[in-house]
């Protein structure tokens, strides 16, 4: 039997900084400040608060789970790159977990995640159970969309008004469930990379270049 | 300390970065690895570079450099004494990836992590490369910066002037989107130049009919715009031979330019009466050949050596962060995980600023 995994899991996708240690036994600790800004600064000291209030140190750490989004596009990334810098340094598997498996871990399926991605749109992914593509929508489009299935997120209220679904609350707080999910996946996994759904905000340049005449 | 082997790593714009750098007591600098992924495909079709592109390419990026440079130096981390990064200045979201990997590392290891000036990382490369002394006059000029600096100390530097709008070589890009050539327009345009003839454009020498050090390359680009709609508006488009005049005459002026600023520079700079007078450049546009041979006849006219870096430690690179984090960490600097990624750093905190002098303070 190897030893039970104790899993470090961290989230800064939106506006907050939080953390949980998944300790053996089922023991959790785990801490989550609001904040607007000012990740970058505060996650690496927050982890090792919720280490030491854990009783642990960094070499005790098995595996490390993050959540990827979607969500703040730097928020993400501070968070992914922290987990992909851990990761090289302890040695240890990071797990990128999205949003939608956070918010839909250990709730009845059929299940609909929707998300606020504003100007009208959601982040949304259904599990009916296995789990639908991810994708932006617009809010107007979910009742053809997911029908009337039981939803979950930050826009389910919005979108219960509209698809008569009923509204559930998640089971667990965001790091815990990423905390959770990271120590059921085995080692050798892809390393976490954010999870956008939104392209970047690019345009080609509106000028087209001049014509070469002998070219 | 005999030994000091210090992983450097850079994202502050489109090249992700890390090296491995050592300084063993009494010897020259050994740059044992240096891993450049650059970024120029993913910004091409944009005509610049998209920061929101390049955030997301240095997040999946920087520890996959890390690893190959630990790789290529042949160590783990177990033999890297500390940990050095870019901190800004430069574009916040690839700052920010560079930054957080770092602390990731520093934290999982327990190693030390030194926060270093982008601008710092070139200006102090002279040293790493020439072992050279100080004080040194130094023009730093590349895709995103422009300015003269007389470097008294590893963090001691003095900004005497710089250019007030675009870099040099921001320009050479600009101006080879308005021509058709391809980015990095630096190459492209100097490949062009030389076909071409300087003189049949009367282009701006923008500033130097005004006292000083201050530049500005923002004009100049623009006159190559109206130059270039007159020719449109003649003949529906360019000739090859209108297209190398083009780049020769917007090369003179840049050359003119920057070569009579380095000259007044030099009078400030020789007034400190340095042992060695030197004038080191960085920066990609130290690499074209026509304004570096301009600098270097500047230089030994007026006396000074002359120190140009090869061209992959003059442009973007993290060995010459990991050497700056050896000069800060050598004389006792360390940084806590409270480090902060900086959009906006000046080197000389106490020069006005040149440029983003808005509410938020100088932008380098």
């Amino acid at each position: 039997m190897p030893p039970e995994p104790v899993v470090l899991a961290f989230d800064t996708s939106a506006a907050h900084c939080a953390a949980a240690l998944l300790l053996p036994g089922g023991r959790i600790v785990q801490r989550s400040e609001a904040m607007q800004k000012g990740q970058a600064e505060r996650l690496l000291p927050l982890l090792e608060e919720v280490l030491a209030e854990g009783g642990i140190g960094w070499k005790d750490v098995t595996a490390l789970g993050v959540g990827v989004g979607p969500g703040n596009f730097t928020g993400i990334r501070i968070a992914v790159a922290a987990a992909r810098g851990l990761a090289l340094g302890l040695g240890v598997p990071a797990h990128g977990v999205t949003r939608f498996e956070a918010l839909a871990l250990d709730l009845p399926r059929p299940l609909a995640v929707v998300e606020d991605a504003r100007h009208g749109d959601v982040y949304l992914q259904e599990f009916w159970p296995e789990p639908d593509a991810a994708r932006i929508t617009e809010l107007s489009s979910l009742p053809m969309e997911t029908g009337d299935v039981p939803l979950v997120g930050s826009a389910a209220e919005p979108a219960a008004a509209l698809t008569g679904g009923a509204v559930l609350g998640a089971r667990y707080p965001l790091a815990e469930a990423i905390a959770r999910i990271a120590a059921t996946r085995g080692p050798g996994v892809a390393r976490p990379a954010p999870f956008y759904l939104r392209a970047a905000d690019a345009a080609p340049p509106a000028d087209p270049p001049p014509v070469i005449l002998d070219a | 300390m005999h030994r000091l082997t210090v992983l450097g790593i850079e994202s502050s714009c489109d090249d992700t970065a890390a090296a491995v750098v050592r300084l063993d007591a009494g010897q020259a600098p050994q740059i044992l690895s240096s891993v450049v992924s650059g970024q120029t495909d993913l910004h091409a079709p944009f005509g610049g570079v998209v920061p929101e592109l390049a955030a997301r390419a240095h997040a999946e990026r920087v520890d996959l450099c890390v690893e190959e440079a630990l790789t290529q130096a042949g160590t783990d981390l177990n033999g890297i004494d500390a940990i050095a990064v870019t901190a800004g200045p430069g574009l916040i979201g690839g700052v920010l990836a560079g930054v957080m990997c770092a602390k990731g590392l520093a934290a999982a290891t327990g190693l030390p992590l030194v926060g270093v000036n982008h601008l710092a990382g070139h200006a102090l490369t002279p040293r790493l490369t020439d072992g050279l002394g100080f004080p040194y006059l130094m023009l730093l000029v590349s895709g995103g910066h422009c300015q003269f600096l007389i470097v008294r100390g590893e963090e001691d530097f003095t900004r005497i002037g710089g250019s007030i709008d675009d870099a040099p070589g921001e320009a050479f890009d600009k101006v080879a989107k308005l021509l058709g050539l391809p980015q990095p327009g630096g190459p492209s345009v100097e490949r062009e130049a030389e076909q071409g003839d300087r003189r049949r454009f009367a282009l701006p020498r923008p500033l130097l009919d005004r006292p000083g050090c201050d530049m500005s390359f923002s004009g100049l680009k623009t006159a190559v715009l109206r130059e270039r709609d007159k020719i449109l508006a003649e003949k529906g488009g360019l000739t090859r031979a209108d297209r190398a005049d083009l780049c020769a005459g917007f090369q003179a002026a840049v050359t003119d330019v920057l070569a009579e600023k380095t000259r007044r520079a030099i009078g400030d700079y020789l007034d400190l009466r340095p042992h060695a007078p030197s004038l080191a450049v960085a920066g990609g546009v130290a690499a074209n050949t026509t304004i570096r041979a301009r600098l270097e006849t500047v230089a030994a006219d007026l006396g000074l050596g002359f120190v140009a870096p090869p061209l992959s430690l003059c442009t973007d690179n993290a060995a010459m962060i990991a050497w700056a984090g050896i000069e800060r960490f050598r004389h006792g600097a360390r940084d806590g995980q409270d480090l902060v990624a900086r959009p906006r750093w000046p080197l000389d905190s106490t020069a006005p600023a040149l440029i983003g002098s808005g509410k938020k303070g100088a932008k380098a």
